[in-house]
């Protein structure tokens, strides 16, 4: 689709050719390989974009566009080739409002032997330019990347939000506090444009300056939709991105930690734009996560960033993971990231992003460019080559390894191109562009030749420039806005347009700088598919009045002018009325996990097994006909009994379960194992670094004090989630089925599950005829098959469910689809295709994983002792192209196993090998194997009461596991609300929290909890239930390592 | 060059000895250190941490001294001297055998099995193996089956050590909330090295805790306490020498005894690591000099570096498992965390806890064994470090280098004043015991 045009033909000839020398590399200047950028706007007024370059050491480039994608250089004449040292990122924008586009390039200045400062290049209007920062106040002098351009107060003209970034090397992380202290250079500012002169307000404005801000970029946008344009900057290492809410009074609030959960490590480019068609703007940031298997195992990744995150988190940082995030907006309140599940996380070293219609089909695509000169991060480099650097005075030892710098590895990548369907991306790399390793930094997409397609130009390193050509040409209708704004706002930057056709309708702002270091034209490209007309166009301007166009003509450039006196635009949330749940404080119970590490004992395994709580169990104690609570703690803390009167909630005293507060509780069920009339407790135990608290309790009510029996169930070490209670075998008591999951510092080993039998007094033996070996997540009786005998549903990690059916006691499995072996959670019976049957709802790891980014087959897990040491261990690999690769990196495998260092001295020799070459074909082929196939969260159609078939669900109900399913009337309807996320994960993962709760009445309607007024699920949801009040119900989510919520409704 | 010249006098040599009797093959001092150097050479490579590093320069000593001093009227053998070293048998004697060059080929073998770059190794002793077996086939291949046969004793015992059982034993909990206890410093956070270093089987030591030293000053940040004022004396000395700029004595003493194997660097993206050799290599180095110093034969420089490196080996196993029983957070932590947010310490802060200094308590057991075998007034020019990029320094003793040593930790800002006394006392009692402990020389010997 896109065609890639040689210079020759298109007189483009410009390259941002970059020297280094002992005084100026990497090694001196941290963003030494971070290119320039590119602009593009008409500055002669031909009605043809022009084409700004920057060059980082050389001189800036300006070509006029002569039409029929050709160029003419006129830098001579122009005088635009700057006078700073170092340049970076570039605008063009109409700064003394004549009509004409001026230049805005900015500079990197005071770092090294670096000058100047960065410079405006006004717009002479015969094709010169001069140069005249210093009067219009926007001479900054400092460590510039980009300039944003828009109008942050409202009052007609544009301000400029200017990112900077910090070089001083991260060898000592600061507080993340340092980022309310401002300094000079490197904190990013927010300059007011006070009639015609910039004035630094970032003080008063609340923007943080702090030495430790690496900003590399912003996008600007509305992203709340209260009319009022806010800020997202992309900061590189440890310092947080900023999510700045403009607070309609010339301040900003950071919001990044109410409204994000999961967000970028080094956080590079970025983009802003509805891709869902929602109305609401959604985000895009770039790191730097590669895809190749040799790559991933070369450099430093994740995995090594342990001990790093811990600290950091000390010093007042959020957890921050090294792939690209792709933030969809809820209603402007909260994101969810989705990155994984649309396979756009791991680009590699990616620099810009730009969401754009690329084939007019009316969805956001999105291109990415990529590649660095040499990759810094090399594991070896490191290890084996840097060490030149000898324990010289630092002066000297920089020379030394000034020499070595050529010994690190390439980074030419290809720059990627996604195809969208406003509900998925799909890669179309080597298809719509060529999937060519090179490096590119800046760029940008213009129609460079009035077709009405979007080409592509990007500034490229030690390479001359790109500039790919669209040719989707007339296969599909589009149509241009351009505004028309008032006198200090020509261009009308910050309008916002609505384009209704087909009916859909697609929502744009317009901002200029975009992506990274580049700006793009002051037009809004709409792609029309086949339609042949518009509807109408919704124009909302920035002092947020609102006109609507009726019948544009399409396949043009339409100029609306902006007409004064039209009606303000209404930013009301309509969502308000909708929600039926209103949040209470009534449980007054947090949960917090112990300080155990499952990844210090057992270096290997993806996630812990140590953090399953809380236990959570609901029962009538004191018969007062209101349900109780039982919340269980995590280890060193005791469980609580919560009375309920139908009002409030009263803790019950408890002398034994403060006793055995060392316990960790990850399951408990009220039922009267003795037949007295009143409600017993089986607590079951989790994981325990003291072997002595491992057992499952039972304790017996006597007379309202809990007291732990003894003797009266067998001894259960195992780490167990899941007590499921019904007189399974009909004999008038209460069986138990205990549900085990694992052993502790034995992650991959299969562990007995079992039936305890009752016999009538409270007293339970195993029985004998039933035998489970697997890891068992969940576990419930319910009947099936409709015989008035409940049946038993089991859900495990590593294996299938299970259905056993029950016929007075004698269980027998069912017969399930095949390949159906995943990570499941949980389930739950729902008719959730309204055909009169119960369908078999099952929770599983959904498709916004790590694990769904390699994923050519099933995953596998090889448990066996590989090193004969006398320990086990359990080894992830995943399958790409048929062959199946260790999960886990080269020092993570020696740290489990010394042998792997023999055996792989560098990382080079690592990178590449199979499991079957790392750990050799025999061990391989004696350890245990256990497969994940399916890791989407769906359910098993009833068809004539067989489950014939696994059907996925949505893709909203993928986005993290799904750990809990709760049945619930709403307008007295039947629905369901599903939970989940994981925090459990190693740093290789990162968190799994976007999966933000939803209240579900089939398989096609849905509701985000958010909109019905629950607060979005961060949190890794353990269990919901709802119990009955004396006014009203209450609905109950129980978290691990976070407070109990309750919300009452109707 | 000496090695290289001596090689091509063996050249030299074996042709003559295609007309003549076959020469022996002749195996100096000069071959021994040069083996121990590509050991380092190839540790250096591999990034060995201390602890680890002194466990690799011990076995190959070991196999070397015990192929000659079972055959010795002048050296006891080790059996029954050294924990679990009972049941070893002495290889007979066979014709042409020569005991140098089995003891080299015991220790090159020994020490094939402790790196992980194996094949460097091996491609030395491969091409040493060629040269030998030109000047004299049979005298070799006597002399490396006898030196196998020594060397797979030596690895059998060594196996048994427990070092393959805490290779994955868990690591360091760093979610502990108690401010005095060790967390991961700057700028890597690397896991705590060898949490389970104690489960090691000591050579001399009776156990791991034989010398336990007394706790460190009790953990307090009230500005009376000891604790603090040891803490913001490390403060103060580190700004008072930095103050006075790279070309103070302190900064050239810190620098000197740095012996950090891998200090990493981050520059951004930008990731590399100035690489050294540890504590006990630098005192594997004065060794080396003491031997050149005295012109020691062979069998007296093989058996120097065995005693020595055993007193060091011994000094790693009681030195952490103080470290991993107090389990002490280092000044770092404390001071960019209560005091001052900016300090950097003048070397980059070792990845295990505090107390002891592991260097004090190395150089001072190192010192003790050497002044033993050297005498008290032994002067040297400490030339250790010069392939590292460091100058060289002169001692008038053994002990004046090891309290240098020892003080430079202070220097270095990290490790407080207790750290280092208490390491001076623990390393030499430990070196004493070695003196005491085995008996390496038959005092009753004709001269």
């Amino acid at each position: 689709m896109f065609n890639d045009l040689p210079a020759e033909q298109s007189g483009l000839f410009f390259s941002n050719m970059v020297y280094e020398d002992l005084e100026h590399s990497i090694i001196n200047y941290i963003y030494y390989y971070n290119g320039g950028g590119v602009a593009t706007g008409d500055i002669n007024g031909d009605g043809l974009p022009d084409l700004f370059f920057v060059s980082n050491m050389g001189d800036n480039k300006l070509f006029l566009n002569k039409g029929n994608l050709n160029f003419k250089d006129i830098s001579e004449k122009a005088e635009i080739s700057g006078n700073s040292s170092w340049n970076t990122g570039v605008t063009m924008v109409d700064i003394n409002n004549d009509g004409l586009l001026d230049i805005y390039v900015c500079a990197v200045s005071g770092l090294l032997d670096f000058t100047g400062h960065n410079e405006l290049f006004i717009n002479n209007g015969d094709g010169t330019f001069t140069e005249d920062a210093k009067s219009y106040g926007l001479d900054f002098k400092g460590y510039s990347t980009q300039a944003y351009f828009f109008d942050y107060d409202k009052d007609g003209d544009l301000d400029v939000y200017i990112v900077n970034h910090a070089v001083h090397t991260n060898l000592s992380h600061g507080k993340a506090e340092l980022r309310n202290n401002r300094v000079p250079n490197v904190g990013d500012v927010l300059l007011k444009n006070d009639n015609g002169k910039f004035i630094d307000v970032s003080k008063s404005a609340n923007i943080f300056g702090g030495v430790n801000g690496y900003g590399l970029s912003a996008s600007i946008a509305d992203f709340n939709n209260d009319g009022w344009d806010d800020i997202y900057v992309c900061n590189d290492f440890h310092e947080d991105d900023y999510y700045y809410i403009n607070n309609q009074d010339g301040t900003f609030s950071e919001r990044l930690g109410e409204a994000f959960t999961t967000i970028s490590r080094f956080s590079m480019g970025s983009d802003a734009a509805d891709i869902n068609k929602d109305g609401f703007q959604d985000l895009i940031t770039l790191d730097m996560l590669p895809k190749e298997e040799k790559l991933l195992k070369e450099t430093e990744g994740d995995d090594a960033m342990f001990n790093m995150q811990a600290y950091l988190k000390k010093l007042g940082y959020k957890d921050q993971f090294s792939r690209n995030m792709l933030q969809v907006n809820h209603n402007g309140d909260y994101f969810s990231e989705e990155a994984l599940y649309h396979q756009i996380a791991d680009t590699d070293w990616s620099w810009a992003a730009l969401f754009a219609d690329y084939n007019n089909d009316m969805h956001q695509d999105l291109f990415i460019s990529n590649g660095i000169l040499r990759r810094p991060n090399s594991l070896d480099f490191k290890k084996y080559v840097s060490s030149a650097f000898k324990g010289r005075s630092e002066n000297e030892g920089l020379k030394w390894l000034f020499n070595s710098i050529d010994q690190m590895p390439s980074g030419n990548v290809a720059n990627e191109i996604f195809q969208g369907n406003s509900e998925t991306f799909t890669n179309q790399t080597g298809t719509w562009i060529k999937n060519e390793p090179q490096l590119s930094n800046g760029a940008i997409y213009v129609d460079l030749d009035l077709d009405g397609d979007l080409d592509l130009v990007t500034n490229n390193f030690n390479k001359n420039a790109s500039i790919f050509e669209n040719t989707t040409n007339k296969k599909s209708n589009y149509i241009n806005l351009k505004f028309s704004y008032t006198a200090k706002n020509k261009e009308g930057i910050g309008a916002k347009a609505s384009v209704y056709s087909g009916g859909t309708s697609q929502f744009k702002q317009l901002f200029k700088s975009r992506g990274f270091l580049s700006s793009v034209e002051g037009k809004l490209h709409f792609g029309l598919g086949t339609n042949t007309s518009v509807d109408s166009i919704q124009v909302i301007w920035p002092n947020n009045e609102v006109v609507t166009l009726k019948q544009p003509t399409i396949n043009s450039t339409v100029t609306i002018d902006y007409k004064k006196g039209e009606s303000f635009f209404n930013y009301q949330d309509e969502t308000e009325q909708n929600r039926m749940f209103t949040k209470t404080n009534r449980i007054d119970f947090v949960h917090k996990e112990d300080n155990y590490n499952d990844f210090a004992e057992e270096k290997l395994i993806p996630y812990q097994v140590s953090t399953l709580g809380p236990a959570f169990a609901i029962g009538d104690v004191n018969n007062n006909g209101y349900q109780d609570l039982f919340i269980g703690s995590a280890a060193g803390k005791p469980a609580q009994l919560l009375i309920n009167n139908g009002v409030s909630f009263q803790v019950s005293e408890q002398p034994e379960f403060e006793e055995d507060f060392k316990f960790e509780d990850n399951s408990a069920v009220f039922l009267d194992v003795d037949k007295d009339g009143d409600l017993d407790l089986y607590v079951a135990s989790g994981a325990n670094e003291d072997a002595n608290f491992r057992n499952d309790r039972l304790y017996v009510n006597e007379n309202g004090k809990y007291i732990k029996s003894q003797g009266l169930i067998p001894d259960n070490n195992l780490i167990t989630t899941s007590i499921a209670v019904y007189d399974y075998d009909n004999d008038g008591d209460q069986d138990i089925f205990v549900g085990n999951y694992a052993e502790l510092g034995n992650f991959g080993k299969m562990v007995d599950s079992y039936i305890l039998v009752n016999h009538s007094n409270g007293s339970f033996t195993k029985d004998k005829n039933f035998k489970l070996q697997s890891k068992v997540t969940d576990a419930q009786w319910h009947d099936v098959n409709g015989n008035g005998q409940k049946d038993l549903i089991i859900t495990t990690e590593w294996d299938r469910p299970y259905v056993y059916m029950n016929s007075n006691g004698n269980l027998s499995e069912m017969n399930l689809p095949e390949e159906l072996n995943g990570l499941w959670q949980t389930s739950m019976l729902f008719d959730i295709d309204e055909d009169g049957d119960q369908d078999l709802l099952l929770g599983n790891w959904g498709l916004n994983t790590k694990f769904n980014l390699y994923f050519d087959g099933p995953l596998k897990m090889f448990h066996s002792d590989f090193d004969n040491n006398g320990k086990e261990e359990s080894i992830l690999a995943y399958n790409r192209n048929g062959k199946y690769y260790p999960l886990n990196s080269k020092d993570e495998l020696s740290a489990q196993m010394n042998i792997i260092s023999k055996r792989f001295v560098d990382h080079k020799s690592f990178a590449s090998k199979t499991i079957e070459e790392v750990v050799t074909k025999d061990a391989i082929s004696n350890a245990d194997q256990f497969t994940v196939e399916e890791l989407a969260s769906g359910y098993l159609l009833n068809e004539n009461g067989q489950f014939t078939k696994f059907v996925p669900f949505p893709k909203d109900f993928q986005l993290a596991p799904i750990n809990s399913f709760l049945e619930m009337e709403v307008d007295q309807q039947k629905h369901f609300i599903l939970g989940g996320n994981s925090n459990k994960m190693n740093t290789y993962h990162g968190k799994y929290v976007s999966l933000k709760g939803l209240l579900v009445k089939n398989k096609n309607e849905y509701n985000w909890i958010s909109e019905l007024g629950i607060d979005p699920f961060h949190s890794q949801i353990k269990k919901m239930e709802t119990i009955q009040m004396k006014d009203f119900n209450l609905l109950i989510i129980i978290s691990n390592n976070d407070e109990v919520k309750s919300y009452s409704y109707k | 060059m000496k090695i290289n010249f001596s090689i091509s006098i063996f050249l030299f040599l074996s042709l003559l000895a295609c007309q003549e009797n076959k020469q022996s093959i002749k195996i100096e001092r000069e071959h021994y250190h040069h083996a121990i150097d590509k050991l380092t050479e190839v540790m250096v490579h591999d990034i060995f941490s201390p602890p680890v590093a002194s466990r690799i320069y011990v076995y190959p000593n070991i196999a070397a001294y015990q192929t000659f001093s079972d055959k010795s009227e002048k050296y006891f053998p080790l059996t029954n001297q050294l924990n679990g070293l009972q049941n070893y048998e002495a290889i007979p004697v066979q014709a042409q055998l020569n005991l140098n060059l089995a003891s080299l080929i015991a220790y090159i073998n020994v020490s094939s099995e402790l790196v992980f770059s194996k094949e460097i190794i091996t491609n030395y002793r491969d091409s040493l193996y060629l040269e030998w077996k030109k000047i004299n086939p049979v005298e070799f291949e006597v002399s490396k089956k006898h030196g196998i046969q020594v060397a797979e004793q030596i690895i059998n015992w060594m196996q048994m050590d427990g070092y393959v059982e805490t290779r994955n034993m868990p690591d360091y909990n760093i979610f502990s909330e108690d401010p005095s206890v060790w967390q991961p410093t700057p700028p890597a956070y690397m896991k705590g090295i060898e949490p389970h270093w104690n489960k090691l089987r000591p050579f001399v030591l009776d156990s791991a805790s034989q010398f336990k030293p007394v706790p460190p000053p009790e953990f307090s940040l009230e500005p009376g306490s000891k604790f603090y004022k040891e803490l913001i004396s490390v403060y103060n000395i580190n700004n008072t020498i930095r103050g006075a700029g790279d070309e103070s004595e302190e900064i050239a003493i810190a620098r000197f005894w740095d012996c950090n194997p891998f200090v990493s660097v981050n520059k951004g993206h930008f990731m590399f690591a100035d690489k050294k050799i540890s504590p006990g290599a630098h005192w594997v180095g004065i060794c080396k000099i003491a031997c050149n110093e005295t012109e020691a034969d062979f069998k007296k420089s093989v058996y120097a570096q065995t005693k020595t490196s055993i007193a060091i080996a011994d000094a790693f196993i009681s030195c952490w498992d103080e470290k991993y029983r107090s389990n002490l957070v280092r000044p770092e932590t404390l001071i960019t965390k209560y005091i001052d947010s900016e300090w950097l310490p003048i070397l980059q802060t070792p990845p295990f806890p505090e107390y002891t200094s592991g260097h004090s308590v190395v150089s001072n057991s190192a010192a003790e064994v050497l002044t033993d075998m050297f005498g008290e007034n032994f002067g040297f020019l400490d030339t250790t470090e010069i392939p590292y990029g460091l100058p060289s320094r002169k001692f008038n003793s053994f002990k004046d280098a090891a309290n240098e040593a020892a003080r430079s930790r202070v220097y270095g800002g990290i490790h407080y004043d207790s750290a280092v006394f208490e390491g001076i006392t623990q390393g030499s009692n430990i070196g004493k015991l070695v003196n005491e402990k085995i008996d390496f020389l038959n005092t009753n010997a004709k001269p």
